[in-house]
Parts: C-alpha cells; sequence; structure tokens
C-alpha cells in the first residue's frame, strides 16, 4: 500500500471512530454518596420526556462498557475507594461528567465529617454541570458540551494512534 | 382509646419501673428508668401492645454534665412514650440490648454504638454500619468533643477487596451486590449466600452515602438547617423539610397558618404521586417490563410540571420556610392542578389494572415475598410495605398533622402482603391523594402564608413525625435556648424496612431478589449500575444487569 493509501485509510478509520464516539456515548452512573435529587433527575433524561437515547446516549451497569462516568454526590470517605476503582475499570478514552453542586464542591455537606469534598479532588473532571439538581435540560447540555469539546479538540486521545499504527 | 387513656395507661404500667414520670408535652410521657430496668420494661410495654419502638436517640450532654442519654420512643397514635436512661460518659457506658425483644432495635443499638461510644450488651455485632472501614477505633462523631482531626483514617489492613467473583465457602456460594447498586437510596453492600438458587443467607453493610448530617446540623443555625435537611432525601425532600420544620414550630410554640399547613400538604401529596411513579417505573424495570417503566416516568412528568410550577423546582422545592411556605397557589395554578390530577387519576386507574391482571407481571409478584401480619409487626415495619401485610398504619390517619387534621385520608391496606400486594396499596394510596388534593384546592383556607419565627428557638426538645411516602419519618429535635440545635436525630423509614429484605430473601429464589428488594422502595437512587455477581457452578461475573435479566429469563422458562 502506498503512502497516500495509507494516510488516507487512517483518516478514514480516524474520522469513523470520532463519528461512533460521538454518536453512540455510553453512560455509567456513580452516586459518591448523593441525596437522590441528581441520581432521579438523570434517570429523568433517559425516559420520554427528555429521551437522551435520540442521541446514542445509554446508561450501562458496567464501566468496563462505558466512555462517560457520570458522578452524582459529594464524595464520601467509604466511596473514595470505589469511586476510583471504578473510574481504573474504564476503558480509555474516558470522561467524567460531575453532575449537580454537591459533586462540584461539596454543597451543603461541606464540612460534615464524612464528605471528603468535590470529585476533582479524587478523579480528573472534564464537565461540571452545576444545579441543585441540575435539570435535565441542564444535564443534556453538559453531555453536548463535552461532544463538541470532543469534536472540536485537535487532540486526539493517545490510544486512537496506537491503534490505528 | 383517647390519647389521654393511652398515657395513662402506660403511666400505670410504669409506675413501678420507673423512678420519675413527666409529661413534658400534650401527647408525651417520659420515664426515667434505669439500665436495670430497661429489659422489663422494653418487656412490658411490648406485651401490653402499647406502642412500637419507633426509634432510639443517643445524645451526648456534654463534658460539663458527663453524662449520655439514650431515649426508646414509643409510639401509639398521637401518643408518645419515651423510656430516658442516663449514663456517666467515661469509662464504658453499659447498657442491655433489647433486640432479643424487639427486634428493630437492633439497627438503633449499632448506630448508637458507633456513632455514641455506648457499650450495648447482647448485641454481638462489633463491625460498623454506617462509619467508614478506615475509621479509627474509639472515635464517636457524635461525641461533643469530637473533632475531624481525630477521625484521621487508619490503615484497615490490605484495601477492602470486592471479590470481582463469588466466594465458594463449601457447598454455597457468597454473592456480593453493591455497593453500586440499583435499588438503593444509599449505595449499599449487600452479600447473598446461595446454595444453588436458592438464597441461605443475607448480610448488608450501609454508610457509603453517609455524610455525617446530625452532626454538622449542631454547627448550623436553625434556618440553614432547613435547607440540611432538605437534602436529606432528594426524593421525599419536602417531608424532610417539613417534618424538621414542624419539630422547629412546636419548640417555638408558633402556630403555621391554615393556608400554608394546606400548601404544605398539598405538595407532600404530589411528592408522594412523583415518589410512588417513580418506584412503579423502576419495579416494573426490575421485572423486566420496560413499557410501564416508560409509561410511568412519562405521567410522572406531569407531576413535575405541577410541582415545578408551585414550588418552581422540579426536586428539592425548598416550598418551606419556619413558620409557614414560600409559595402560594393561584386560581390558575388551582385549574391547573385540577386538570393534572384528573389526568394522572385516570392513568393510575389503568397501572391498577395492568399490574392486577397482566399475567406475566403477576408471576413476578403474586405469592412472591409474602409477609405475614405478625412478621411485619416482628420486623417493625412502616408505610406502605406494612399497609400491605394488613398493618393499618398510616401517621395521617393514626396521628393527624397540619391540614390533615382539616382534610381527613383513608389508609389503604390489603391482607396479602406479597409483591403484588405493595403495588395495590401504592397506586391505591395515590388515589387516596388526588381525591384529597382536590378537596385541598377547592377549599383552600384564606390567610397569611408565614407567621413570625424567633431566631433563637426556646430550650426543649420535641418529637415530630410525618408519613413519608415510604413511611413514618420520625424526627427528634433539642435544643438548648441557642441559634442552633444542641441535637437533631432522623430515622428515615428505609432503615425500619430492611429487615424485611434480609429476612425475606434467606429462602427465596436469586432471581427474585431484585423485585424483593424493590418491593419495599429503598429509595431508588439509579437503575442499572455495577454490581458483581456470580453464579453457583460457573466461574462467571454478573453485572446487575445481567442478574436482572438472569431474573427475567428465569421466569420465561
Amino acid at each position: 500500500m502506498n503512502k497516500i493509501n495509507k494516510d488516507l485509510w487512517k483518516q478514514v478509520a480516524k474520522q469513523v471512530r470520532m463519528w461512533s464516539r460521538l454518536n453512540s456515548i455510553w453512560a455509567v452512573h456513580f452516586n459518591s454518596g448523593s441525596c437522590n435529587g441528581c441520581d432521579i433527575e438523570i434517570l429523568a433524561t433517559l425516559t420520554p420526556r427528555y429521551d437522551v437515547e435520540r442521541f446514542g446516549i445509554t446508561l450501562k451497569g458496567s464501566p468496563r462498557h462505558a466512555d462517560v462516568l457520570l458522578v452524582t454526590g459529594p464524595v464520601t470517605r467509604q466511596q473514595r475507594e470505589r469511586l476510583l476503582r471504578t473510574y481504573e475499570q474504564m476503558p480509555e478514552p474516558k470522561f467524567v461528567v460531575s453532575v449537580g453542586s454537591c459533586s462540584i464542591s461539596g454543597g451543603v455537606f461541606a464540612g460534615c465529617y464524612n464528605v471528603i469534598g468535590s470529585v476533582d479532588a479524587v478523579i480528573p473532571v472534564d464537565v461540571y454541570i452545576p444545579g441543585c439538581p441540575p435539570r435535565p435540560e441542564a444535564i443534556i447540555d453538559g453531555i453536548v458540551q463535552l461532544l463538541t469539546h470532543l469534536k472540536d479538540s485537535t487532540q486526539q486521545p493517545e490510544i486512537v494512534q496506537e491503534v490505528v499504527s | 382509646m383517647s390519647t389521654e387513656q393511652a398515657l395513662q395507661q402506660t403511666e400505670q404500667l410504669l409506675t413501678d419501673l420507673s423512678t420519675e414520670i413527666t409529661f413534658p408535652e400534650p401527647a408525651r410521657l417520659d420515664a426515667v428508668i434505669t439500665p436495670g430496668n430497661l429489659r422489663a420494661t422494653a418487656k412490658v410495654l411490648s406485651n401490653a401492645h402499647l406502642g412500637y419502638l419507633s426509634a432510639i436517640t443517643g445524645i451526648d450532654l456534654g463534658p460539663e454534665s458527663g453524662q449520655l442519654e439514650a431515649l426508646y420512643h414509643f409510639c401509639n397514635g398521637p401518643a408518645i412514650t419515651t423510656l430516658r436512661i442516663r449514663l456517666p460518659r467515661e469509662g464504658k457506658p453499659t447498657l442491655p440490648s433489647i433486640a432479643d425483644i424487639i427486634p428493630p432495635a437492633m439497627l438503633f443499638e449499632r448506630e448508637m454504638q458507633e456513632m455514641l461510644g455506648f457499650n450495648i450488651t447482647g448485641l454481638d455485632v462489633r463491625e460498623h454500619l454506617f462509619l467508614p472501614d478506615d475509621w479509627p477505633d474509639g472515635v464517636y462523631p457524635l461525641r461533643a468533643e469530637f473533632s475531624q482531626e481525630q477521625a484521621a483514617p487508619v490503615a484497615v489492613g490490605p484495601a477492602v477487596e470486592i471479590p470481582a467473583q463469588g466466594v465458594r465457602r463449601g457447598n454455597t456460594f457468597v454473592v456480593p451486590i453493591g455497593p453500586q447498586h440499583p435499588a438503593l437510596k444509599e449505595p449499599g453492600h449487600f452479600e447473598f449466600t446461595v446454595d444453588g438458587e436458592i438464597v441461605t443467607a443475607a448480610r448488608m453493610r450501609l454508610g457509603y452515602a453517609h455524610r455525617g448530617i446530625e452532626k454538622v446540623a449542631e454547627s448550623r443555625n436553625w434556618v440553614q438547617n432547613l435547607y440540611l435537611f432538605e437534602h436529606v432525601c432528594g426524593i421525599c425532600s419536602h417531608t424532610h423539610s417539613t417534618t424538621y420544620s414542624m419539630g422547629v414550630e412546636q419548640l417555638a410554640q408558633v402556630e403555621v397558618p391554615a393556608r400554608a399547613s394546606a400548601i404544605r400538604a398539598l405538595v407532600a401529596e404530589l411528592e408522594r404521586i412523583h415518589s410512588h411513579l417513580l418506584w412503579l417505573g423502576v419495579s416494573a424495570h426490575e421485572a423486566g417490563f420496560d413499557t410501564l417503566f416508560m409509561y410511568a416516568w412519562r405521567d410522572r412528568e406531569t407531576v413535575m410540571n405541577l410541582l415545578e410550577q408551585i414550588t418552581g423546582n422540579r426536586v428539592n422545592y425548598s416550598a418551606n420556610v419556619l413558620g409557614g411556605v414560600k409559595c402560594d397557589i393561584g386560581p390558575e395554578q388551582a385549574k391547573t392542578i385540577k386538570e393534572g390530577l384528573n389526568y394522572l387519576a385516570d392513568r393510575i386507574r389503568h397501572y391498577l389494572e395492568i399490574v392486577t391482571t397482566d399475567a406475566m407481571f403477576l408471576r413476578r409478584t403474586r405469592g412472591i415475598g409474602t409477609i405475614s401480619f405478625d412478621e411485619a409487626t416482628r420486623f417493625g415495619l412502616t408505610g406502605p410495605t406494612a399497609r400491605a401485610s394488613d398493618i393499618n398504619h398510616d401517621v395521617r390517619v393514626k396521628a393527624p398533622y397540619g391540614a390533615y387534621t382539616r382534610f381527613p385520608v383513608t389508609a389503604i391496606t390489603t391482607t396479602n402482603g406479597d409483591l403484588e400486594a405493595r403495588f395495590v396499596v401504592r397506586l391505591n394510596e395515590l388515589l387516596v391523594s388526588c381525591s384529597l388534593m382536590h378537596n385541598i384546592v377547592d377549599d383552600l383556607p384564606e390567610g397569611p402564608l408565614t407567621t413570625r419565627m424567633p431566631r433563637k428557638i426556646p430550650a426543649g426538645e420535641t418529637i415530630s413525625r410525618i408519613e413519608a411516602p415510604r413511611g413514618e419519618l420520625f424526627y427528634y429535635i433539642k435544643s438548648n435556648g441557642g441559634e442552633n440545635p444542641a441535637r437533631v436525630h432522623i430515622r428515615t423509614p428505609s432503615l425500619c424496612n430492611w429487615t424485611s429484605v434480609l429476612e425475606k430473601a434467606v429462602g427465596s429464589q436469586l432471581a427474585d431478589v431484585p423485585m424483593l428488594i424493590s418491593g419495599m422502595d429503598p429509595c431508588f437512587s439509579c437503575n442499572d449500575r455495577l454490581v458483581v455477581v456470580a453464579r453457583p457452578g460457573e466461574n462467571q461475573t454478573w453485572s446487575w444487569k445481567q442478574l436482572r435479566e438472569y431474573g427475567i429469563a428465569y421466569y420465561k422458562r
């Protein structure tokens, strides 16, 4: 295969991967000590009124199948280890969305003896969705921002280059 | 039996056993007893059927008084009997366990043991229930002198590893579920031991979402706490803030305007509809009936619209202020509420027909997880789970509060006690809520929305109880006359209902476990999350989703 063809092939493969990634976001939801408010709003985004499955977004039971980790709530001491483990189990490239005020700053629970604090104190976060709880529209907007950012980003995740070469 | 008669009878029973009997509030009786008399007193109260144990509150009275106090609250309709025991703080404050007389006491005793350092004899469990695994020994968060520095994590040996696959013990397998789990308010951890298909033992570990709200409440002022308690649970946020406000208003002896009470009740009933429809959907999902899940959640959006229209928020409504409510209902809104309710009532009747006639669904619910009346009494169940087993207990009926004295409701009970009965009870309850709300909207009292509340609340202690969507919610509030509460103790209904899952799981099919857990409505927080399950004989790792699918496939055979 000559060089031009090979480059073209790489280019096409890259575009197909990006196209599929943008159109089939699989998310896993992790409650790190939340009051449930954000959790029911995440669930509401999946049900007929908001229906994010239109955009290929669906909740998965296992982190090993997921692209996006949706974290709700302040991180409690008992959940910290589990949050880390869940994050580590996800395959690259992975993205973290921190949903709700508590996961961003600890919210009303800041200062509680069993709360470590925000999610970004434990794992790197890509998108923050504020609100107590954020409305389903806000959650959808957060995910869309993540997708837009992905699409526009020039830097590809490392793993993509490995597979191509 | 009237409240006065009930209290008189209790007084007669307790005269010999207690050192002092007082009546701090109209429907309350306080009996000071010695630790030696505790078991005898518990037996007497339990045998005389003068109330059920609603909660045990532990309080640290501070280094000045050098004492700890344990309060055993027995409720009987509106009448509340409290047994008070004082013990020295230093050394080993020892109390006998009453869990063999009243089984639900076990969870409360474990809570006192780890939060306040009581030494409960006869309770052989020493492991943590709420606090993290790396919590240092001998540090009790609810003690007055507790500071964050004391709670520095200690090494717990090799990291607490949740096995990726089941653990084989002889012929049985241990199936770990959680801490990420679809059916839990708090992410909890379960271990089901299975022998073939049958569950032979069940164990649970809570505390993954334990944040330390009761402690932090002591350092915030009365108004800040209103918003803190709203976040105990996002699904029943209004009931938490209402129970807290009611308690504070009782302490301050402030009368809430009739219009405010009615609006509180209206929001509470809308919340009940939102909560039960949410539960209906998620339970149907666990049974593999996703169509019902989607329909229920679609109709739930009608309630969410109404709640948003009234309060401005979809989930944490902040409808309450101390001494009243923030939101009013105008004629326009009344019209939309009535239209919404008519639509919902139609849909609920439709769902009621489905859950009682759909043959496939009935195979998952009829005759499964049956709890008899006696068992339900013994486990100390509350709310719809108890009413499905013919326990006629609903705080709105037995001890009416707020607007429920003006707008009475009827309690729905059935005798079957199985999963189907729990569906029927909850859905029928919604129809009662709908007609109650029509009455409230039609007959909304005129008047102001708030009364003035003092910034400092007079010293005293009080108990407020409410019928939350999941059962009786209990708040104990103590004030020292300052700007902060001295102690707030919360007993949520889900805590009482856990025993039903653990006891009923034993002997049932592994395939029924998802439905059993969802049947008590343990405050669902999400539906599909990572859970690892292994099957006996197969070296295979399962997710919760696979367990659910296994349950569905099992019943297709």
